[in-house]
Parts: structure tokens; C-alpha cells; sequence
């Protein structure tokens, strides 16, 4: 991490949002007292990382990444473990187990061995473990990674259930655009251990004026002549290059904008509203640590590319996007260039993504051996029944 | 270094320890197996080939030591099963929880060391049922001082195991850890062949192993003979380096369990 500094409001759901390796557990782990900070400190619920590391653990729930439940044990034995752990006394844990294990709709289940569960249902036993304790704020470290998309829409239900209802404040990271946009009040787009952007999802994307056109071609190796040739047009605002369309995941899209997009308002409260003042509870603050050398430049991951041939897409934020795609594709065609497909919608987190980092976010990065780690979490969330 | 213990903490990581141990039955039924495959066959086969040792059958005389190989091999492991909570995640959630390292690693000993010593129990029963041990009142307070032995014995060896599973973080090397540190353990303890009997350098190799004076107290308690090398108080001697050991050997494994990595 390299100097980032933010704030949180209590109540609030806040969302890392940045591809692998850009340092959102990094910054959860420092501020969960599990990693020391280089240097500079934080303070969680009014308590400093640093000097009161256990009154920190206190505030704090903590939902992995990686699975932590002990599989050996039920899910009734996993909570009492946790609660003993966190000293609640016999009467009041018993209860509360009862009543997380209800929130999360895992009752029926409280005595059978969680080697027997869904990968759904171990996510929504670590959630209900990471509160038992009455925690201030919760910490969920890529709540959803490999779980399908209904369990991910269940997740998504019962987290927003307990910041409404137990008003608890979250922090959540993921690298999923979608889950940040329908879950948060802030995003926080994090990039190379650098905060690069801090706002509400609906302004964040607001900052893209005009719609997003994604052209996506049969021959990776005509794009740069497309792309030079776009780039003399003044009514595109910008172009990128991607190796795939980043319209892809419009279905899931479609789905929240139907739901009525529950998030956007609530984040106007007013952001960064002065560290330490009134009842603001503050986390974060100055957190340092000796930064990596990148190891690659922008525009060469994007003109070499990941995959055998290179990037394919193009995307241009244009007004009106629309009216101009009868303009773009004769463009492109008196090139003489075989378009695959256009697509055309609205500037996305996706987008705001590209457009800070000049990345797409789904641009798998980070070294071999962490592809390997991830892999096995996807498939150990997936899970045997 | 010192960090406050908590009594609750250090209870729940013991009770967990415990829980395990009951619900895989396949793998106390398969160390009890194996321990009564080598009472069955080293002690009544090998016995009858040999005759006795001082003064009492050869399964007499093996069976502390068969008792002692399931205490060294329960413990160790118990102890290096930091190795899996570890890869396993549980580690994470321990160490998130406003408790400190050394009371879960009390937990962890003490767990270790009931269930490898319930393990000690059963054998013990075993040994009994094929007639290794005479049927004397002194039997009786024998093996009820023998269980308290087996908590002492265990405690240290659980301590080395959460040493080297704070050191190590592969389980190939599982099988070094067994090749080289188990089996010599278990091989120099005595359990096959007296002390007295046996050449120079392998007597100072086997003074040189902290479960020689495990199963030779084993021994003392169970069948009432023990080791003349000692002296005349050798039993004192086996308990004062079994103490020791288990200091040590505990204080090492808290020391480097609370500098390991997540």
C-alpha cells in the first residue's frame, strides 16, 4: 500500500473495489491488527490499530476470503467456538447464535457438520460467526468469490439486511463491478496500492458523460489503425483497449436497474466529512507500505494482451452513442475492417474502472501461484454437498 | 514476549481438539489396530523366541513401550496439526479474535496432550486384555499414576509438534518429520530391548531420548521393573527430565507458533 487515507461513516457500506493483487486484503488485514503497517496507523471505532490491537479485534467482525470454518465441527459448534472465543457469556451466546443462525436462514441446518454444506451456506455461516460478537464494523473479504449467481444475490440480500437492520458498518472488497455498484454506498477504486478514485457509484459513473460504445473485431491486429483513426474524431471523449467486450455482464445489470437500484442516494451523505469529527467513526487513515514496482506499463498489457491474439475490443464513451454508431461502423468498415459485434450502454463501474486505471478489471493479474490459490477457493466454494 | 492468558480461550481450543479426536472413530480404531498388531506379534511371537526379560514376559515388558509409541505418535502429530488449521484457514479465525497467541497454543497442548493420552488409555486397556500386565493392587495405582504420567509425557511432545508445525508449512515434509524425528524417538525408547543390553553409543543415543524415560517410568508404574543404568532413584531422574523437557519443549513451541505467519 502506498499512503492511502480514507474515512468511514458509521452505517455506511464501503467497497474496495480493484483487480487481484491491487491491495484491498492488505488494507483489510492492517486494519483487523492482523498485519503491522510499515509505517502510519489507523484508527477503528475509535481505537488505533496499533496501540489497542484487541480492542480493534473486539469492533471488528471478519469474514475471509478463504474459507475458516473448522468443517470437522457443525455450524452450531463453529458459532459457540467463535463466541467463547470472544468471551460472550453462556446465556447471551446462546441466544445469539440462535438468532444469526436465523438471519442467515440456517437453522434447520445448526447441527449438522459443515463439511456437509453448500458453498452458500458456508458463506452465510461465516457471516453470521463474523457478527455474532456485536461487532461495530464488519470486514468481508471478497464475500461472494465463486459463489453462483443466485447465492451471490442471497449474500448480496442478507448483507444489506444487517447494515439496515443491525446497523453495522461495512467494508467490503471485491473485484466484482456489479456487487459494488448494487451493494455500496461508496466505492473505492484501488489500483497498484494507490486509492485512484472515492465516490458514490452513481457519481463515479456520472463522471462519464454520454454512453459507452464497445466494438469488438474478428482480427485483433487492424485495432490499432482503428484505434488512431478513432482518436482524430473529437466527439469521442475516449477510447480503451480490451482484450474482451466490457458490456458482458449486462445481464446482471439489467437485473438490479429493474430492482430499482437501491444504493445510489443513501451514499450522498456527505464523504470524507473531516477525519475525527462528531460522531463520524473513522477508519483509516495514513497506511504505508514499501510500494511494488509494477511490473508491466498500461499501454503495453493492453497492446500485447493476455490471451493468443491480443485484445479485440475497443471502447469509446461518446454523447449520444446511439446516433453515432451508424458513423462509427461506416468508419470502420470503409477500412476496410470485419467488425465482430457493437454494443452500446451506459458508462458502468466497469467503465469508471477503465477509464481511472486503463485497465478492464476482470484483466486477470497477480502472479501464477495466486491464479492457483483462486482457482481452489472457486472450487472449494462451489463445494461437494 | 509474556501475554495475559485466558481461561475460556485456551478451554474452547481444548474442547475442539477433543471434539475432533471422538468424531474420527476410523482413526482411533486404526492406532489401536496397529498397536495391537505389534503387541500381538512382537510380544507373544517374538516373546516366544526370546523368552523373558528381567524376571517378566516379553509382552510384559514391550507393552509400556507399545503404550508409549501411541502417546509419541498422537502428540507429535496433535501438534503438527497447526500445519492444517493453518492451511485449513481455522488459524485465521483464532487469530483475528481478541485472544492472545499463547492462549490458544495452551489450548492446543492441553488438547493434545487429553486426547493422545485418552489414546494411552485404550492401549493400556489392550495391553490388559491380552494379559500383559500381573492383576496386583499395585497395578491398581500403577495405572492410575500412569495417566498422569501419560499428561506429562504427551504435553512436551505436543509442544515439539506445534514447533515444527510453526516452522514448517509443507506437509511433504510430513514424511521427513516421521523418518527422522518420530521413528528414532520411538526405536531409542527402549521398548524392544533393555538398555543394560545393548552396546555404548546406543546407550547414550537412548539416554539421549526423552521417551526412553517416558516408557521406562511407564514401565515402573505398570510392571514395577525399571532400568538399573539410572541408579537407585531413576525414577526421579525420568521425572525431573521429563519436566524439564516439557518446559522446554512448550516454551519452544509457544515462542515460535507466536512468530509464525498466518
Amino acid at each position: 500500500m502506498d499512503g492511502i487515507s480514507f474515512a468511514l461513516e458509521k452505517g455506511e457500506i464501503l467497497g474496495f473495489l480493484g483487480p487481484n493483487g491491487a491491495g484491498k486484503t492488505t488494507t483489510l488485514n492492517m486494519l483487523s491488527t492482523l498485519l503491522r503497517p510499515t509505517s502510519g496507523t489507523a484508527t477503528v471505532n475509535g481505537h488505533d490499530i496499533i496501540e489497542e490491537p484487541d480492542a480493534v479485534r473486539r469492533s471488528i467482525g471478519f469474514v475471509f476470503q478463504d474459507p475458516t470454518l473448522d468443517i470437522e465441527l457443525t455450524g452450531n459448534e463453529n458459532m459457540d467456538f467463535h463466541g467463547r472465543l470472544y468471551g460472550i457469556k453462556k446465556d447471551l451466546r446462546q441466544q445469539r447464535i440462535k438468532e444469526m443462525l436465523e438471519v442467515v436462514q440456517l437453522s434447520d441446518r445448526a447441527d449438522d457438520l459443515v463439511k456437509t454444506y453448500s458453498g452458500g451456506m458456508k458463506r452465510r455461516l461465516e457471516i453470521a460467526r463474523g457478527l455474532l460478537h456485536y461487532p461495530k464494523i464488519l470486514f468481508l473479504d471478497e464475500p461472494t468469490l465463486g459463489l453462483d449467481p443466485q447465492t451471490r444475490r442471497s449474500i448480496w440480500e442478507h448483507i444489506q439486511r444487517l447494515n439496515r437492520d443491525e446497523d453495522i458498518t461495512i467494508i467490503l472488497t471485491t473485484h466484482y463491478t456489479e456487487e459494488a455498484d448494487y451493494l455500496c454506498d461508496r466505492a473505492l477504486i484501488i489500483d497498484f496500492g494507490k486509492i485512484v478514485a472515492l465516490d458514490t457509484p452513481d457519481r463515479l459513473k456520472a463522471r462519464l458523460e454520454g454512453d459507452v460504445v464497445s466494438l469488438t473485431f474478428k482480427e485483433p491486429k487492424e485495432i490499432a489503425n482503428i484505434r488512431a483513426m478513432l482518436e482524430k474524431k473529437d466527439w469521442i471523449r475516449s477510447i480503451n483497449t480490451t482484450i474482451s467486450s466490457n458490456a458482458h455482464n449486462t445481464m446482471s445489470r439489467m437485473m438490479h436497474t429493474m430492482r430499482g437500484m437501491p444504493t445510489g442516494e443513501a451514499g450522498m451523505s456527505g464523504m470524507m466529512s473531516g477525519l475525527g469529527g462528531g460522531d463520524v467513526r473513522q477508519v483509516g487513515g495514513m497506511l504505508k507500505r514499501p510500494r511494488q514496482t509494477p511490473t508491466h506499463d498500461k499501454a503495453g498489457e493492453n497492446d500485447r494482451g493476455g490471451s493468443e491474439g491480443g485484445p479485440r475490443c475497443l471502447n469509446l464513451l461518446v454523447d449520444d452513442g446511439g446516433r453515432r454508431i451508424p458513423e462509427i461502423v461506416k468508419l470502420v468498415d470503409e477500412a476496410g475492417v470485419v467488425l465482430e459485434s457493437v454494443e452500446l450502454h451506459k458508462p458502468t463501474l466497469d467503465d469508471v474502472f477503465l477509464t481511472t486505471t486503463g485497465r478492464n478489471i476482470r484483466d486477470e493479474r497477480g502472479s501464477f501461484m495466486e491464479m492457483i490459490r483462486r482457482h481452489r477457493i472457486v472450487r472449494q466454494a462451489r463445494g461437494r454437498r | 514476549m509474556v501475554q495475559p492468558l485466558s481461561g475460556q480461550a485456551i478451554y474452547v481450543v481444548l474442547l475442539r481438539e477433543l471434539k475432533r479426536y471422538w468424531r474420527a472413530k476410523s482413526r482411533i480404531v486404526a492406532s489401536v489396530a496397529q498397536s495391537f498388531f505389534f503387541l500381538a506379534v512382537f510380544g507373544l511371537g517374538l516373546g516366544g523366541f526370546l523368552g523373558g526379560v528381567r524376571g517378566s514376559t516379553y509382552l510384559s515388558y514391550i507393552a509400556p513401550g507399545i503404550i508409549g509409541m501411541g502417546l509419541l505418535f498422537g502428540s507429535v502429530f496433535s501438534g503438527v496439526s497447526v500445519i492444517f488449521d493453518r492451511q485449513f484457514g481455522f488459524m485465521k479465525e483464532m487469530l483475528v479474535a481478541p485472544v492472545s497467541r499463547t492462549s490458544i497454543i495452551f489450548g492446543k497442548i492441553l488438547g493434545g496432550a487429553a486426547t493422545a493420552s485418552i489414546q494411552g488409555v485404550l492401549l493400556m486397556a489392550v495391553a490388559g486384555v491380552m494379559g500383559a500386565f500381573q492383576p496386583t493392587v499395585r497395578l491398581m495405582f500403577g495405572a492410575l499414576a500412569a495417566i498422569g504420567l501419560m499428561l506429562l509425557i504427551t504435553a512436551g511432545f505436543v509442544g515439539l509438534g506445534v514447533a515444527i508445525g510453526s516452522t514448517i508449512t509443507d506437509f511433504h515434509a510430513f514424511q521427513l518429520i516421521s523418518t527422522f524425528v518420530m521413528w528414532p524417538l520411538f526405536m531409542l525408547s527402549g521398548v524392544f530391548f533393555p538398555i543394560d543390553a545393548v552396546p555404548v553409543p546406543l546407550q547414550v543415543a537412548m539416554l539421549l531420548d526423552p521417551m526412553f524415560y517416558g516408557v521406562e517410568l511407564l514401565r515402573w508404574c505398570l510392571s514395577g521393573s525399571i532400568t538399573l543404568v539410572l541408579g537407585p532413584f531413576g525414577w526421579l531422574i525420568g521425572l525431573g527430565v521429563l519436566i524439564g523437557f516439557n518446559a522446554l519443549m512448550v516454551g519452544l513451541g509457544t515462542y515460535l507458533f507466536s512468530r509464525a505467519e498466518v
